[in-house]
């Protein structure tokens, strides 16, 4: 089997150029999946999480993936954050430090996310010089996401993960995804609601929606990303299944992919030049919470 | 009766608390307290990263199992900074809101639906 691959960027467009990827290798058994990427002339780096795991799906169904005529530009990114090390490249140093390195964990791996988060961002100089606040917002925004994937992929083939740092454009960029059920089968296996993809998606991220039942309750974390990002000046990004969803700027865009994700990707970019204090308008006592 | 304090990094061992089953540590040393109708201090200190899930598995699911009353009479948060105040009275007020009345899940969805037709 041989496909080949446009540029990848965070756009409606190029999830639908890795759906379609999908959708033409989703027969291949014991077969040798060839990924023609001369055309793919820019990629941004943290989606190596997205393509990483419908590669990993691939390599599930016994397939060998050979990616080929990478262009220097595009091979060099995704050598430095260690994306192709997984297809017979050797991890190059990133001497600037603006990779964040691609990886997958297993969903019980919550422990090992946080090393990571905390190593990638915490611990390294290289990163942008958020404010305390903001890089707090920032590591929780990325635990939502990650603890939402655990929680709602019901995924035995883990998580993917990948971030880049764009110092120009002060932003940061990072991408969580899964090889699980779908927003939508959730919704509709927990709720029992028929909703198209992009529905799904946007019900999901509302208030208050949960797909949990019993003991614990949920619903909150999509909610309060989508509010840091609307005050932060960012972007949130979903495909799952075939939905598209999008949040910038304080507005909601939904699309329907012509062919679905096997899971669902989550990406949200942050602005880093971000000096709101994130400080509440009245403070809360501790004795009114309960 | 003596009141009971929970370390929260204690619990977890970390000062990042984001992990759901985590959470459930929390929760079942808070249910235990409560159970006996003991009043527990969760502590904070030293707590650096929360999220929701983290929270609703802690917090959150004590309102399935305890009155309002009870928690809020019983239960008592120490060392938390005032944002992460503010996420657990959120997690709080859903909790309270999906215990109290079911989850009306159609009912939610056809207002989300509305609202979108409505261009909100």
């Amino acid at each position: 089997m041989k496909c080949s691959l446009q540029a990848i960027r965070h756009d409606r467009d190029s999830f639908e150029a890795l759906a379609y990827l999908h959708e033409q290798t989703r027969e291949c058994f014991w077969d040798e999946v060839e990924i023609d990427m001369e055309a793919t002339s820019w990629f941004d780096a943290d989606m190596c999480a997205a393509i990483g795991a419908l590669l990993y799906n691939l390599g599930e169904n016994l397939n060998t993936v050979k990616l080929v005529n990478l262009p220097p530009s595009v091979e060099k990114i995704l050598s430095k954050n260690g994306f192709l090390s997984h297809y017979g490249r050797v991890k190059i140093p990133d001497r600037w430090g603006t990779t964040i390195s691609y990886q997958r964990f297993d969903v019980k791996d919550d422990r090992y996310f946080s090393g990571y988060i905390e190593g990638e961002f915490i611990q390294r100089s290289e990163m942008p010089t958020m404010s305390p606040r903001l890089l707090k917002k920032f590591r929780e925004s990325i635990f939502e996401i990650f603890s939402n994937a655990v929680w709602h992929s019901r995924t035995k083939l883990g998580i993917f993960s990948c971030g880049q740092f764009f110092p120009s454009r002060s932003r940061l960029d990072f991408t969580v995804a899964d090889l699980g059920v779908g927003i939508r089968q959730n919704v509709q296996d927990h709720v029992g609601s028929d909703l198209s993809p992009e529905e799904a998606i946007d019900w999901a991220t509302k208030g208050n929606n949960t797909t949990k039942h019993g003991d614990v309750p949920g619903g909150l974390g999509l909610k309060l990303l989508c509010e840091f990002i609307d005050l932060n000046g960012g972007c949130l990004r979903i495909a799952s299944d075939a939905g598209y969803w999008c949040r910038e700027n304080g507005k909601t865009t939904l699309a329907r992919l012509s062919h679905p994700f096997p899971g669902t990707v989550a990406s949200v970019e942050i602005n880093t030049a971000d000096q709101n204090s994130y400080m509440l308008a009245s403070e809360l006592n501790a004795k009114d919470i309960f | 009766m003596n009141s009971v304090r929970i370390s929260v990094f204690e619990v977890v061992g970390s000062p990042l608390c984001v992990a759901s089953n985590d959470g459930q540590r929390v929760y079942e040393r808070l249910a235990a307290a409560i159970q006996e109708g003991r009043s527990a201090v969760l502590s904070f200190h030293n707590v650096d990263t929360l999220t929701s899930a983290f929270l609703n598995a802690a917090i959150g699911q004590l309102y399935g199992k305890f009155s309002e009353n009870d928690i809020r009479s019983l239960v008592q948060v120490e060392d938390m900074a005032p944002d992460d105040l503010v996420l657990v009275k959120r997690v709080v007020d859903t909790a309270k809101q999906y215990f109290k009345d079911p989850p009306r899940f159609d009912e939610v969805i056809r207002e989300t639906m509305e609202d979108q037709d409505d261009g909100v």
